[in-house]
């Protein structure tokens, strides 16, 4: 059985996002045509309105809405001296809540997956470079997450920074191995911060 | 260790069914594809987190059906119960639970049963290609310490990315192509490294039992041998550096213990190639068999799992297979007959998935 134009569109369109599936593409194309047209519209809504509020900081590449860069880019009080590196903006919002953390971050938009296609030009890497050489920052932390994939980013980035003189620091272990940082509970995840491994000295 | 009850829900070709085993020997009779291996294959799957037959979890669902579960109840050395239950979904994850309590990964729940099955494929152990080596020596490496089940998987993830960094490389080794290929490297050389000294660690324990095994099975002393063969020398770090060129012409890895081999000889003959058929036989009977004796040697008790193998065997090798098993729970499937010189403490017949105790 086929389905008519704009249902296939919908599925196909679903079908894109992470983590979904053709069948639960399927699933969630049928639950939207039977809710009612309020409640869909709602999400169309939402959807518009996040994609027009909402951007990338043009510093650290973290959601900014209302502004070329985010609050936390934005805020004075944010010590620039620490920069800790993270995978996705998810991450940045599990590291707040631990509430230890008042440096600033970068997010690379992903991890070093060459299965992903994704490599270290599809990494903010080269931004990542350019802020240690021109703001006085003091130490990278790495805090991508404890995986294969984390743990080959963190080798990566200490590669391109250990040359610059700059202090790299990995996050302590103790963080479920092969999880996502951004399930991790806040106490753990503050004390991985806390415990964090020095991967390079800096030169000052 | 004991499977005391078996609970299945649209699994294979079953409903429902809810079966109690006992203690020592119990034979399963049924014709081809009435449904007598499920069972055994369904405990298989709570002891490896998958099918020995290597079918996919899919597959596994009754046709028709959203997902299938499995449930037994197992009693350990000193008496404890504990509920082991896994659901199979067409869709989505594994849900896997001990005692009522979800575990995280299904990954948590290797060790929790332990098994040793013997399968007639087992003749490919010694006749087929070193893939299948590798995996009975990390299948067994598994079953003798769960942990290692991450250097495994650690190692298909790093060669997956490594090989699509090479791959992505087009042909080349430039500069910029050796610096992100040490990234991968270091990760490789570390788990290769760790994996290979966890099988030769391995082996060494297997090798006095797998001598003795073979006596046993053949009925004449002979001398069995399961050398390592490894795809490098020294340092694993080294090597990769050495094979990037290679590697990257070909777009593979080309070290490493993926490459590694076991090699199977008897009396200073490759069995592989060599042997006869009874020697590949009881060669492979022969590994189950050690494997089986590390693990109880470490102070575990597998339930031996028997699909169907006496089909397949002489009479004398069928015999002294019998003698050679440990003293422990076995379901054993048979087609036909309980087989000669076997003393079943319980019979069971399978029939269209339909499940009757006899004694
Ligand atoms: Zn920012």
């Amino acid at each position: 059985m086929s389905y008519s134009t704009s249902v296939q569109e919908l599925i196909d369109q679903l079908g894109r996002l992470p983590g979904i599936g053709p069948k639960s593409a399927q699933r969630v194309a049928f639950h939207l045509l039977k809710i009612p047209t309020d409640d869909a519209l709602k999400l169309a809504a939402a959807i518009t309105e996040a994609k027009q509020r909402v951007s990338f900081c043009t510093r650290c590449f973290n959601l900014s809405e209302g502004g070329e860069e985010c609050s936390i880019c934005r805020d004075p009080r944010r010590e620039a001296r620490i920069l800790c590196v993270v995978e996705d903006s998810q991450d940045i919002v599990a590291i707040e809540r631990t509430k230890e953390f008042r440096g600033r971050y970068h997010v690379l938009q992903g991890a070093f997956s060459p299965i992903d296609g994704v490599g270290v030009d599809q990494l903010r890497i080269k931004e990542l470079m350019s802020r240690v050489g021109e703001e006085d920052v003091e130490e990278v932390i790495v805090a991508t997450n404890p995986n294969l994939e984390g743990e080959a980013t963190a080798s990566l980035l200490l590669k391109f920074l250990q040359p610059m003189g700059v202090r790299v620091s990995r996050i302590a272990s103790g963080l479920p191995v092969g999880g996502d940082l951004e399930y991790a509970d806040e106490l753990t995840l503050g004390r991985a911060l806390e415990g964090r491994k020095t991967l390079a000295e800096g030169e000052n | 260790m004991l499977v005391r009850a078996l609970h299945l829900k649209d699994y294979r070709n079953y409903h429902t069914a809810d079966i109690e085993f006992g203690g020592g020997l119990t034979v399963i009779v049924g014709g081809n594809g009435q449904g007598k291996s499920n069972l055994i294959e369904a405990i298989g799957w709570l002891a490896g987190i998958g099918s020995f037959r290597g079918v996919a979890d899919d597959a596994l669902i009754r046709v028709g059906a959203d997902s299938a579960v499995i449930r037994a109840t197992i009693e350990s050395g000193d008496g404890r119960e504990q509920l082991i239950e896994a659901e199979l979904p067409r869709i989505g994850r594994n849900r896997v639970q001990v005692n009522r309590q979800r575990v995280q990964r299904a990954r948590d729940l290797l060790g929790v049963i332990r098994v040793t099955v013997f399968s007639p494929d087992d003749l490919s152990l010694v006749k087929g290609g070193p893939a299948l080596r590798r995996r009975w020596i990390d299948d067994s490496l598994v079953g003798r310490h769960p942990r290692h089940d991450s250097l495994r998987s650690d190692l298909e993830r790093i060669l997956r990315q490594r090989n699509a960094l090479l791959r992505s490389a087009g042909g080349k080794l430039d500069a910029d192509a050796e610096f992100t290929l040490d990234v991968w490297d270091s990760q490789l050389a570390a788990v290769g490294d760790a994996l290979r000294q966890a099988r030769l660690d391995l082996l060494g324990e297997i090798r006095p039992h797998l001598t003795r095994a073979y006596d046993h099975v053949a009925r004449r002393a002979a001398d069995v041998r399961a050398d390592y063969v490894s795809s490098w020398q020294g340092d694993l770090g080294a090597a990769l550096i050495g094979s990037r060129r290679l590697d990257v012409r070909r777009g593979v890895s080309t070290v490493g213990p993926h490459r590694d081999e076991i090699e199977l000889s008897i009396g200073g003959v490759p069995a592989r190639t060599h042997g006869s058929q009874g020697e590949q036989r009881s060669t492979a009977l022969a590994m189950r068999l050690a494997v089986d004796a590390v693990v109880r040697a470490a102070g575990w008790s597998p339930v031996l799992l028997l699909d169907d193998v006496f089909s397949e065997l002489d009479p004398g090798r069928a015999r002294a297979l019998l003698e050679a098993l440990p003293d422990a729970q076995s379901l054993l499937t048979v087609a036909s007959d309980v087989p000669p010189g076997a003393a079943p403490d319980h019979v069971m017949r399978v029939d269209r998935g339909t499940i009757s105790v006899e004694s």
